[in-house]
């Protein structure tokens, strides 16, 4: 069996994902980086582990999806951060008008 | 009705009239575009990963010997997937709380894996990356809930 190489797996986990990104992959890379990394490290200690004989197949796939399970969770934590900072930026731009908005109005709308 | 004519009246930028009028359907001053922070969610969260820690630590510890194996274990599956399930019911009766939702469904399947590696028997040093990767989970659940805060004390 070929030794897996941790490097070249996450270099080709990176260069994937990079296209489905796109113009938000500057800000997604490091989270990413680090995630795919922890996965990376997962699958070589799953070879390692299979290669000892200490773990079946199915048993690989379980660990596995543990993993893959929690690179999801903290991806859907940066998502919602970047849904609560789009929040707050909305927030400020109308906190910014609201005397001027009410004043015009004579009521208050904002 | 009144204050609607004014408010279209010429002279407002059309953009600034359309986020005006967003803002005015929608009933209220500042927009929430996620749910708000629960407490009950945050305590609970804090303790389904203390009731797990101490699991795995003592499975660790006792790798080999009958105490650590599955069915004298199967109280804590059973008793985490009632935790899970109440804290899940609670986060979907808060509106917009979707991206807690497929987290709490993520942590679910995880405990349902882990609960299939124990059945088929865990090695000690197995159990350090499903620590690892159960902590994440938690830290990831618990750094959203406690961001919905906005702009508070994470401490209060």
């Amino acid at each position: 069996m070929a030794k897996i190489n941790i490097d070249e797996l996450l270099k080709q986990m990176l260069a994937a994902a990079a296209k489905p990104f796109k113009k938000q992959w500057p800000g997604a890379k490091d989270y990413a980086e680090s995630e795919f990394k922890k996965i990376a490290e997962s699958i070589v200690f799953i070879e390692s582990q299979l290669a000892l004989g200490k773990m079946t197949p199915e048993q690989a796939r379980l660990h596995l999806d543990v993993q893959k399970n929690a690179s999801r969770t903290v991806l859907l934590t940066i998502e919602g951060l970047g849904i609560l900072t789009v929040e707050a930026a909305i927030n400020a731009a109308l906190g910014v008008i609201r005397d001027t908005v009410n004043t015009a109005l004579g009521f208050v709308l904002l | 009705m009144r204050h609607m004519i004014s408010f279209c009246k010429p002279g407002l930028p059309v953009r600034l009239a359309s986020l005006l009028l967003v803002v005015a359907l929608a009933g209220c001053a500042s927009i929430r575009l996620i749910a708000d922070y629960d407490e009950q969610i945050d305590k609970s969260v804090s303790e389904l990963q203390r009731k797990c820690e101490t699991f795995l630590t003592g499975l660790e510890r006792n790798v080999g010997k009958p105490e650590a194996g599955h069915d004298t274990n199967t109280k804590f599956y059973d008793e985490a997937k009632v935790d899970l399930s109440a804290i899940r019911v609670r986060a979907a009766a808060i509106s917009k709380n979707e991206i807690t939702l497929k987290q709490l469904d993520l942590l679910a399947d995880s405990l349902d894996k882990l609960e299939q590696l124990h059945k088929g028997g865990l090695r000690r040093e197995q159990i350090k990356p499903l620590r690892s990767a159960f902590n994440a989970s938690f830290t990831a659940i618990l750094k959203l809930e406690l961001a919905k805060k906005r702009g508070e004390s994470p401490d209060k």
